[in-house]
């Protein structure tokens, strides 16, 4: 029998395979396999640690392969080059073969000692020159200190001799002093000086200690550098000034340049002979010159090279992710060291098996193999993980209800009808045909331009981004609930003539209030769609939609309810648990359908019957379902002949299921119990799990579809099928299943009352939804069309713009996302309440596509 | 136009629309999609419009409004 194809209903049918593979072409399968993403490889050495496995050695490598490439990357981004990025859709970089692999590390490993002498070499380049621009400042500072300093000498030097005298008094007024005696040097006078350059931020602090240690005997001269200097270490920007200090003695010299070392200061020699100091000049503007051009080389030679690795680093990563990501995979494996066999075991789709068996053998061919790889369907009682195949549109509604539970293998899936009740009962929340327009707006433009907003990373915009197709389906049916409340921003469309008219009295004036009848022209007519227009604006508008909305809510809730119940019953069929539909299904949908189903019923039936015709006064409907339980028999304003019988008959109904729904179930499941032991039967796993442990058990091993394979290598594979194997048989325990089933049945009882009451939600959600639009209107867009002459065009443009964005902020946005939680809540707790059982185990395949989405570094390479 | 009867005549509609997605819905792997979507959409979208419908069909309240001009009444 061919399998059916894979739906969404249920998860795909899962098969337990076994590999075998030769060790040669083991890294070349797992590639193949991995770009097929189909297969879920089991970890057959999970007793094994990390540095144990046989191919750690492997990932070390790749690993530092992985880090210079990370290392080349931030040099980029030091320098300012951006790397060409790669779209992961359109490029689809096949595995690399074990030689690129090793070519790429191998030039990975010499771009890496390139890069890294040329960054070190600019460095100390760069350093060089910082050194020489400070040398220059301060020989330009010093020198103009000095060519005014000689100027006056003599001056100095009576100051000098006289202890009152301050230092360099008056310097400005004698600046065209004597000059004849410029050339007379300091040294005779005995005075030495320190020149050099230290931090801005670091002068006070010099000054203050200078002035401490030396107790005053020093002459400090000091001037800002205005030009900025970079540190060659980090790259920041760094103000310095130049320092000159004048003192006697070479003592106090060699402690003043002690102090300016401590602190970080640079001293540079100068020469006090401007002659000297001239050369000095001169020759420290050639190295400046000559280190330029050096400096300009080393940067370009850098930048070619990293430009030049640019052009390919997204793809190498991608590569060395993927290498990385194989051996991974490898190590999942159970290696045979006698026979150079890769042994895997691996869940995947029946579906996939062909595609899977022919990738094998294409690998094989490939590399010439005379040994085939063999791929063997293996049976099991392990429970396969879930696997729900779905595509743009389905995604995002299996993520709905992935995020509230795996389903179990092959249970109904709920995310199939929540493509339609989760935006269906989000749209009767979001009633607006307007705002329900806009959503569609919206949605569109982000499916339309898919291609291009994938790339957006923000994170809001990637979540609504990712709902564009629910959002779609909210958008469509707001429209069509906005339609049938006949709402469009808060007013109404009058598309079909009313099935009202106003009545004017007598003497009526404009401004009385007027009562409004069915039109009398037309008997029998009734507003076709929707709402009818002539409710809009009305005294009792509210007293009117609330009951309406109420009693749509309570109908919407128990269609889905029943809806899901139901599905409970083809989970029962499928599974094959006859007493799941007896003990738990029938008389479950007994006891909902004898109060809610007869309150849904009377609740049609109270609209169908034409009240004033018959002359009767109708019924409340709540106060006859209370009443129903607390005196049954007893009918006060009765909603039709024979009422008191039928609900007496309903409640024994719903209370005789109670015990039906406690009992059943757990009673037959010990009868069933006791009556296989008496036969002397005893569970299926526990015989294999024996059978496998001995390991000799010849008669077990073709039961497990394993015959094929019958040589010494039995030992093996019996090993790697039975890890993990021992979990999955449970022992049956009648008080563990009295247990459940009790608290089952008080659970669906009493959530039977509460959830119906908590579809009320859909009313009070969609009440405030229109009634907040309702006064939206009346405080911006209405003031503005009420104002006259031109200030009313102002007002006009401005309350628009406020009405505009308030709408799309308040009542679409804020609102959508709180309707859209309640519909979310009604989904998991109202509706899966109902049938999931969502144990399952969620398929991981391994695909190198799905890695490289999940993976933080690669975004921002594509 | 639009009396009692129209419950009935839409019932039929759409369990003809449903049963013409079921046979008409895109072949492929999508089938059950469109099937389940199509035949869940009429159901809601008929069960919202039938109860709007119920529920004006025998009105027990009538609207009350004031202030409406001349031109609006007679409309």
């Amino acid at each position: 029998m061919a399998p059916a194809q894979d739906t969404m209903f249920r998860s795909a049918d899962m098969s337990l395979v076994q590999l075998y593979v030769a060790k040669e072409i083991g890294r070349e399968v797992v590639n193949a396999l991995g770009e097929l993403g189909q297969v879920q490889f089991r970890d057959l050495n999970s007793d094994v640690t990390a540095f144990q496995r046989t191919f750690t050695q492997e990932i070390r490598r790749l690993d530092n392969v992985e880090r210079q490439l990370r290392y080349f990357h931030t040099q980029m981004e030091k320098a300012g080059i951006n790397l060409r990025k790669i779209d992961l859709d359109v490029d689809t970089l096949a595995a690399p073969s074990a030689s690129e692999i090793d070519e790429l590390s191998d030039r990975s490993q010499s771009l890496e000692q390139r890069v890294s002498s040329l960054n070190d070499s600019y460095e100390t380049l760069k350093k060089r020159e910082v050194e020489l621009i400070e040398w220059r400042c301060v020989l330009r500072e010093a020198g103009q200190f000095f060519d005014r300093a000689h100027g006056n000498v003599e001056e100095i030097r009576a100051s000098t001799e006289d202890d009152d005298a301050p230092l360099l008094q008056d310097i400005e007024q004698h600046a065209t002093g004597q000059n004849g005696d410029a050339e007379r040097s300091f040294s005779v006078m005995n005075i030495g000086f320190v020149a050099g350059v230290i931090p801005r931020d670091r002068v006070a602090a010099f000054e203050r200690i200078l002035w401490r240690t030396l107790r005053g005997n020093l002459y400090m001269n000091q001037s800002e550098i205005q030009e900025e200097l970079i540190d060659p270490t980090n790259n920041e920007p760094i103000k310095k000034n130049v320092f000159l200090i004048f003192a006697h003695g070479k003592e106090l010299i060699a402690k003043i340049r002690k102090i300016s070392e401590s602190l970080g200061a640079d001293l540079y020699s100068v020469d006090e002979n401007s002659d000297l100091r001239r050369d000095q000049i001169h020759e420290v503007n050639t190295r400046l010159g000559d280190l330029g051009s050096v400096l300009k080389n080393t940067k370009t030679t850098l930048d070619a090279e990293l430009t030049q690795i640019a052009q390919s680093l997204a793809a190498w990563m991608v590569l060395v992710k993927k290498e990385k990501a194989a051996y991974q995979t490898l190590n999942l494996f159970s290696y045979d060291q006698a026979r150079k066999t890769l042994i895997a075991e691996a869940w995947c789709p029946t579906n996939s098996l062909p595609a899977i068996k022919a990738t094998l053998h294409d690998v094989n061919n490939q590399a010439g193999l005379s040994v085939p790889s063999i791929i063997n369907e293996i049976r099991t009682n392990k429970t396969p993980p879930t696997y729900q195949k779905t595509n743009r549109f389905t995604e995002g509604f299996q993520t709905i209800i992935n995020a509230y539970g795996t389903a179990k293998y092959q249970e109904v899936n709920p995310g199939l009808p929540t493509i339609v009740t989760f935006p269906f009962l989000f749209a009767v929340m979001f009633g607006d045909f307007g705002h329900g327009f806009l959503m569609v707006v919206a949605a569109v433009a982000m499916i339309y331009w898919e291609k291009k907003l994938k790339k957006v990373r923000d994170e809001l915009f990637v979540m609504a981004f990712y709902g564009r197709y629910i959002m779609l389906m909210m958008g469509i049916f707001s429209m069509y609930t906005g339609l049938i409340y006949n709402d469009v921003f808060s007013k109404s469309l009058s598309l079909f003539p009313s099935a009202w008219k106003w009545v004017k009295p007598e003497g009526w004036v404009e401004g009385q209030t007027l009562v409004a009848q069915l039109n009398p022209d037309t008997p029998g007519y009734r507003y076709p769609f929707g709402l009818d227009w002539m409710w809009h604006g009305t005294e009792n508008d509210l007293l009117f939609s609330n009951s309406y909305k109420m009693k749509l809510s309570i109908l919407m809730g128990w269609a889905h309810m029943t809806y899901s119940l139901c599905l409970s019953y083809i989970n029962a069929r499928h599974f094959k648990t006859p007493i799941d539909i007896w003990g738990n299904f029938v008389p479950g949908m007994i006891f909902f359908q004898s109060i809610f189903g007869y309150l849904v019923f009377t609740i049609v039936y109270k609209w169908v019957v034409d009240w004033n015709a018959i002359g009767e006064s109708p019924p409340g409907l709540l106060n006859m379902l209370i009443y129903m339980f607390l005196s049954p028999g007893t009918i006060e304003e009765p909603l039709y002949r024979g009422q008191g019988p039928i609900q007496v008959f309903l409640v024994l109904l719903a209370v005789i299921q109670v015990p039906v729904l406690l009992f059943l179930k757990p009673l037959y499941l010990r009868w069933e119990h006791n009556r296989a032991r008496a036969k002397g039967y005893r569970g299926l796993g526990e015989t294999s799990r024996v059978s496998a442990l001995d390991g000799d058990d010849d008669d077990s091993n073709t039961l497990d579809g394993r015959n094929s394979l019958a040589s010494d290598g039995e030992g093996v594979a019996m090993i790697t099928q039975d890890i993990g194997g021992d979990e999955e048989h449970e022992e049956f325990e009648f008080s563990e299943v009295m247990i459940h089933q009790v608290i089952h049945t008080i659970e669906f009882c009493l959530n039977c009352v509460s959830h119906t009451a908590s579809y009320l939600r859909l009313w009070a959600l969609s009440l405030a939804h229109q009634q907040l639009s309702v006064v939206l209107w009346t405080m911006t867009l209405a003031n503005g069309l009420s104002t006259t002459g031109p200030l009313g065009v102002f007002m006009i443009v401005v309350t628009f713009y406020m009405w505009f964005f308030l709408t799309i902020a308040v009542l679409v946005v804020m609102e959508g996302t709180s309707a859209m939680l309640h519909s979310l809540r009604l989904h998991w707790v109202e509706a899966m309440s109902k049938h999931f059982m969502g144990d399952g185990i969620p398929f991981e395949p391994f695909s190198f596509k799905q890695m490289l989405e999940e993976d933080e570094a690669a975004a921002d390479i594509s | 136009m639009a009396n009692g009867a129209s419950i009935i005549i839409g019932l039929v509609v759409v369990v003809i629309a449903c049963v013409a997605g079921w046979f008409f819905a895109p072949k492929g792997e999508t089938q059950t999609i469109w099937r389940s979507s199509l035949i869940l959409s009429f159901a809601s979208c008929y069960l919202m419009w039938a109860i709007t419908f119920l529920a004006q069909w025998h009105p027990l309240i009538v609207p009350r409004r004031g202030g409406l001009r001349e031109f609006a009444v007679d409309e």
